[in-house]
């Protein structure tokens, strides 16, 4: 019972600041221009750009997943139910690799 | 928080966490069938990739850089509203949630300008033009129509719920207490930029 008062509480009575919001916005930006910058100015890398633009993204996306979806304060059963949707997708992703791979 | 009674289904009962589930499980599916489109545009692009570099260079990589800041900007300003409603200003969150949707139809007008300039230039598929293109070239264009079509449907969706959510926070029945639906839309909005996070990179920047 304890327990279920405690995530009620986390649940509804955590008010992210509107500095905190602001910190996550100067964030966001900051990761966009530097892939923008990346793309554009250090265009040699081929692949390597691929890869850090979508390690970029994914950086971009964790910070709104976490902050601004609130994922941080929320309960862990919202955290563990989209690690169930990425891991679906990754397999997903993995078995069309290898039919890709092996054609 | 306060108390009262209410009968199932009477139409007054509350549950700002199962609609908040509901929400996520919803969302969940979004991910996936974005998901799926990824995928079918990692495939293309690694069996084409000279001629999806060559057609990127048809983008405007700074329209969308601008696009990019100001769905960032609105997911700020959303959250920000969630904040202020949850202090209990509701006034301060209409003002930032109008500003949600005047960013909604900024990035609006620059896209339906981004599309402008391919119709024109006969990039849509059927199109003379597209139809003389590489095939690798108009596989990217039809992804890029159909998955930035597709976001922007989003776009339209999301800031009509903000909109709704505006008009009850209005009329008193999304306030300090009770704000789900505003939270809710929320989480749809921030969902919308999350996918323009990748589809910015994907097809703006390949380099």
């Amino acid at each position: 019972m304890s327990n279920t008062k405690n995530n009620h509480m986390e649940d509804s009575y955590h008010i992210t600041g509107y500095a905190e919001h602001f910190g996550t916005w100067v964030s966001l930006i900051l990761l966009t221009f530097m892939t923008v910058f990346i793309s554009v100015f250090g265009a040699d890398l081929n692949t390597l750009t691929v890869a850090t633009a979508l390690f970029i993204a994914s950086v971009k996306a964790l910070v709104v997943a976490y902050y601004f979806m609130h994922l941080k304060y929320d309960p862990k059963i919202y955290r563990i139910m989209i690690l169930i949707v990425m891991s679906m997708f990754v397999i997903f992703l993995i078995m069309l690799i290898f039919d890709y791979l092996t054609r | 928080m306060e108390h009262s009674f209410s009968l199932p289904n009477s139409g007054h009962n509350y549950d700002a966490k199962a609609s908040k589930l509901g929400m996520w499980l919803f969302l969940y599916t979004e991910l996936l069938l974005f998901g799926g489109l990824f995928m079918v545009y990692m495939v293309y692009r690694a069996l084409n990739p000279d001629a999806f570099l060559i057609a990127s260079f048809n983008l405007n990589v700074w329209l969308g850089t601008i696009n990019t800041v100001v769905l960032l900007t609105s997911s700020m300003t959303v959250a920000m509203s969630i904040t202020a409603i949850q202090k209990g200003n509701s006034k301060l969150s209409l003002i930032l949630l109008a500003l949600t949707v005047a960013a909604a139809v900024i990035f609006l007008v620059i896209k339906y300008f981004e599309w402008g300039a391919k119709i024109e230039h006969g990039f849509w598929p059927g199109m003379d033009h597209f139809t003389n293109l590489p095939f690798g070239e108009q596989l990217y264009f039809y992804l890029y129509f159909f998955m930035t079509g597709l976001h922007g449907l989003h776009v339209v969706v999301g800031m009509v719920f903000i909109l709704i959510v505006m008009k009850k926070i209005k009329n008193g029945s999304q306030n300090k207490n009770k704000n789900q639906l505003l939270e809710n839309s929320g989480l749809y909005w921030h969902l919308v930029d999350l996918i323009w996070i990748y589809l910015f990179p994907l097809f703006y920047l390949i380099h």
